[in-house]
């Protein structure tokens, strides 16, 4: 056999390759591993193991007038349009539901205790909100908009100290608008570049909708996320965009589920330049804007783990071409081969067979080879 | 060579070594380091206990059955002598007033001022008599005027009718003579028998006329002859022919003469007859009877002038002696309303008609009160309060009326019981809200805001498992238990799912009905997210 021997020069391509290609490796887990750390983007993998869900969010502009019974009308509406679909409830558990939704609105609210008052900002919650946003909570549980009574909220750990002086305080009672409103629970606080200058560079208090329009101060409802089942890709989010009645220009629609997909963000790529122009008055809410921090992080990541599997990709097909070239066989050689083999085989088993006939077994096995 | 063996085999020495102590460091810490990758999760037990839906809300206190003192006149306040939950007995001083007329009374003397000199004025005024101020005074009554009045008319329209009645008879003669022609004989015979004679007398004249001419000329033409001598014969000739032209002219002459006499005769025929059609005497006579008609009429004009006269003056004198009379009374009221308000004037103080707590002071000192406004109100003693609030339909369907509602910050009240008093619609809702009226009693004032919670009966569930231990996907509702299994190198823990249906809620917990015994351990909050079928960490 012939020995095997490497140039330096070989050497040093081969060992780039496969550094090139370990560096791929890494940057497809880290773009993989980012994309999955927003728990905001991932409701529909919570919704659903089968990969048939996706999560679809609007941002409204103050112009699109949406209300708690625009929403209310969408969801029968989406009811309506999911029977026609014949997309049915397959659990057999009683209280499983086909999709679930939330809504928010922001603004400014005053807190207080018998200790201090804090004016701080607030964010009106209805539907199941913390179902999408499973924010880290420290102590107690969090609220939901189809709740019975809507006189909670939930706090950060922050704003607990400073009403307070304790974290533990699931279950106190603060003052909004001279209104007694229980503390469900308490949150940390997402801290991090992205996550200050997004809008959490200051505390956060989670209220009902019903209580930051009543005694708070709303910039109207301007968000809706909906996690609801997407039989064939598009599907869902052609559904929200076509049954909810706003303006194109006062509306975002954005599919959560897929925005950090390869496509996604080669997409966020072909935008460059285009991007970070906007034509609506749309103000994101501190999720969405961290999550297309992420996008545009993602973007990159993406860009390089491209330029890094471009390296050995080339690099084989080199080899290979030249390997092709210096090869000592042609397809011909090949082709006949395997036929004289084929032909052969048949030969051999024509001899089986006048040999069993002969001995008189068997007569009907031999009819497909007679065929053959 | 044999140097270069050795330093390869020292080297695949060591390479074991260090592979091997990793190995063994690993397998001693693979538990240790592993728990480090896994989520960290606090777990409780499920417990079985109650549960109560409560339905919050805070509302108003308001006065049951309030009492409003009112006052009866505009008065300006000097001092308010109680304050907002104050206990006051019947009697008791609530409000001290300044010492002058109310606005009122002022405004009656001012009045009676006005109606004083508008009656004086009146008195002044050059067209009232002494009759009319005496008839004013005299107090006649208008029934008596009416009568007066309605007699006036009739006579006015006697005369009218006296007008109107010669003024009939006064045209039926003007056009009985415009109808009357000045000659009503029919002369056409004659006439046509004048012109006849007139033509017979014309042509009669005119053959006269030619037989003289003719006679001239057989005259002339005779003297002519006898002066030239002509012959006898023509001579005797032509005095024949002037005989008988005289004989001719004789008898146009005749003709003619009678043609005349037909002619006369035949005027005065026409004539005559002409004035046997002659009416102007008719005419005279209507003209006459016209003229004594015109004066009789003349003479009712001016009595139905008199008539309407004397019903102007009257209706004037009535207006007049009433304008008086009303004057007059207007003083008499005015005069009326000052005593009156004189008489039930407040004096100096409002006091209390009843024993009561004051819920509320709508007076200052140095202000007015009026008498439209409660100045004062009070929750009368023994009466209750109530408070109302708002709730959704879905909240109501849970209470009932009866409940009694506990304090949410109880520790600042003593004594007080709320009691739920009534469900109806919500006015400004109707249809998606409910009033929720509740019964206040106790050592509490009116115009508090109290806020309460009221709810159903607790029920007793076996499962019950924090709010924060309840997850959700597509499947419906479910809790992670946490499952312990021994391993060689210590417990490992996995999290489990188990399917549940949420049977209730409160504030903290839910009852919960799913294939759980009681005894497992609920994971309630993770630091990661918890997939069911994975290793979790137990918190410490």
């Amino acid at each position: 056999m012939k020995k095997l021997e490497f140039s330096r020069k070989k050497i040093i391509l081969c060992v780039s390759a496969v550094l090139s290609f370990i560096i791929f490796i890494l940057l497809l887990v880290t773009a993989k591993r980012m994309g999955s750390s927003q728990e905001a983007q991932q409701m529909a993998e919570r919704w659903s193991d089968t990969g048939r869900v996706a999560q679809i969010s609007c941002f409204f502009s103050p112009k699109a007038g949406v209300t708690e019974e625009s929403i209310e009308d969408f969801e029968h509406t989406l009811d309506r349009v999911l029977v026609e679909a014949s997309i049915t409830i397959e659990s057999e558990n009683p209280g499983a539901r086909l999709w679930a939704d939330a809504y928010s609105a922001d603004g400014k609210i005053f807190l207080s205790s018998d200790k201090t008052t804090l004016s701080l900002d607030a964010i009106g919650i209805g539907g199941d909100f913390f179902l999408f946003h499973p924010l880290k909570l420290v102590s107690g549980s969090y609220f939901s908009g189809n709740d019975l009574m809507q006189d909670y909220c939930v706090i950060d750990e922050e704003t607990a100290w400073q009403l307070f002086g304790s974290n533990d305080v699931a279950g106190m009672t603060v003052f909004i608008g001279g209104r007694p409103h229980i503390v469900t629970g308490v949150v940390e606080r997402p801290k991090g570049r992205l996550e200050e200058a997004a809008g959490l560079d200051s505390s956060v208090v989670y209220v009902s909708y019903q209580t930051l329009t009543e005694y708070g101060q709303s910039n109207g409802l301007n968000h809706y996320e909906i996690v609801m089942p997407n039989p064939v890709s598009d599907f869902a989010r052609q559904k929200v965009q076509e049954n909810f009645s706003v303006d194109e220009k006062e509306v975002e629609i954005i599919e959560n589920s897929s925005r950090y997909s390869l496509l996604s963000s080669l997409k966020v790529l072909a935008q460059f330049g285009t991007r970070s122009m906007n034509g609506k008055a749309i103000i994101y809410p501190y999720w969405e804007n961290i999550a297309r921090g992420y996008e545009d992080m993602i973007a990159v990541v993406t860009l390089f783990m491209l330029l890094f599997i471009l390296y050995p990709v080339v690099l084989l097909l080199i080899v290979f071409i030249k390997w092709w070239r210096h090869k000592g066989w042609t397809l011909r050689d090949v082709w006949l081969r395997a036929k004289d083999r084929f032909e052969r085989f048949i030969e051999r088993k024509r001899m089986e067979r006048r040999k069993k006939k002969k001995s008189g077994k068997d007569p009907e096995e031999g009819e497909w080879l007679e065929w053959l | 060579m044999n140097e270069k063996k050795t330093k390869r085999r020292e080297w695949v020495k060591t390479a074991a070594i260090v592979f091997l102590t990793v190995l063994l460091l690993l397998t001693f810490f693979s538990q240790t380091i592993m728990n480090y990758s896994l989520p960290e999760v606090a777990a409780q037990y499920v417990q079985s206990g109650t549960i109560t839906a409560k339905i919050r809300g805070t509302g108003m206190i308001e006065s049951g059955d309030p009492y409003n003192v009112m006052v009866k006149e505009t008065r300006k306040v000097s001092s308010v002598a109680v304050r907002v939950g104050d206990e006051v007995q019947k009697g008791d001083v609530l409000l001290y007033l300044a010492e002058e007329d109310s606005a009122e009374l002022e405004a009656a003397k001012q009045a009676l001022e006005a109606a004083r000199e508008a009656y004086d004025v009146a008195l002044l005024s050059a067209d009232i008599s002494a009759g009319v101020i005496q008839e004013a005074q005299s107090n006649i009554s208008t029934t008596t005027y009416r009568q007066q009045i309605t007699a006036a008319q009739n006579e006015v329209d006697a005369a009218q009718k006296k007008v109107d009645e010669w003024q009939k008879q006064y045209d039926a003669i003007a056009l009985q003579i415009s109808i009357t022609p000045s000659n009503n004989a029919d002369v056409t015979e004659e006439t046509k028998t004048y012109n006849a004679a007139k033509a017979v007398k014309e042509k009669a004249d005119f053959a006269l006329k030619e037989a003289e001419n003719k006679l001239s000329a057989i005259e002339s033409q005779l003297a002519y002859e006898i002066s030239v001598s002509s012959g006898d014969a023509v001579i005797a000739g032509l005095t024949a022919q002037k005989k008988e032209a005289e004989k001719a002219v004789l008898s146009s002459k005749t003709a003619a003469n009678n043609a005349d006499l037909a002619l006369s005769k035949a005027q005065t025929a026409l004539e005559n007859k002409k004035a046997s059609g002659d009416t102007s005497g008719t005419i005279q006579n209507l003209q006459n009877q016209q003229n004594i008609v015109k004066l009789n009429l003349d003479a009712a004009q001016k009595e139905l002038n008199q008539k309407t006269a004397n019903l102007t003056d009257l209706t004037g004198k009535i207006n007049k002696v009433l304008n008086l009379d009303n004057l007059y009374k207007a003083i008499v009221d005015a005069q009326e309303e000052v005593t009156k308000l004189e008489e039930k004037s407040l004096g100096g103080t409002v006091t209390a008609d009843i024993a009561g707590t004051v819920t509320a002071v709508n007076a200052a000192a140095g202000k007015e009160i009026s008498a439209l406004d409660p100045v004062v109100i009070l929750q009368p003693e023994g009466q209750g309060y109530t408070m109302k609030f708002s709730v959704t339909n879905e909240q109501a369907k849970r209470l009932a009326v009866g409940d009694r509602a506990d304090l949410i910050n109880s520790w600042r009240y003593d004594d007080v019981e709320v009691t739920l008093a009534s469900i109806k619609p919500d006015k400004n809702e109707p249809g998606q809200k409910k009033e929720l009226t509740f019964n206040v009693t106790g050592n509490i004032i009116a115009g508090q805001s109290l806020s309460v919670s009221v709810g159903q009966k607790s029920a007793n569930y076996d499962l019950i498992v924090p709010n924060s231990a309840i997850r959700e996907d597509n499947n419906g509702k479910f809790v992670l238990t946490v499952e312990s299994k021994s391993s060689p190198l210590g417990n490992r823990y996995i999290a489990t799912r188990v399917d549940v249906e949420v049977l209730a809620s409160d504030d903290t917990q839910s009852a919960i009905s799913g294939g759980l015994y009681g005894y497992e351990f609920i994971i309630t909050t993770s630091t990661k997210p918890v997939e069911a079928g994975k290793q979790v960490r137990l918190a410490d």
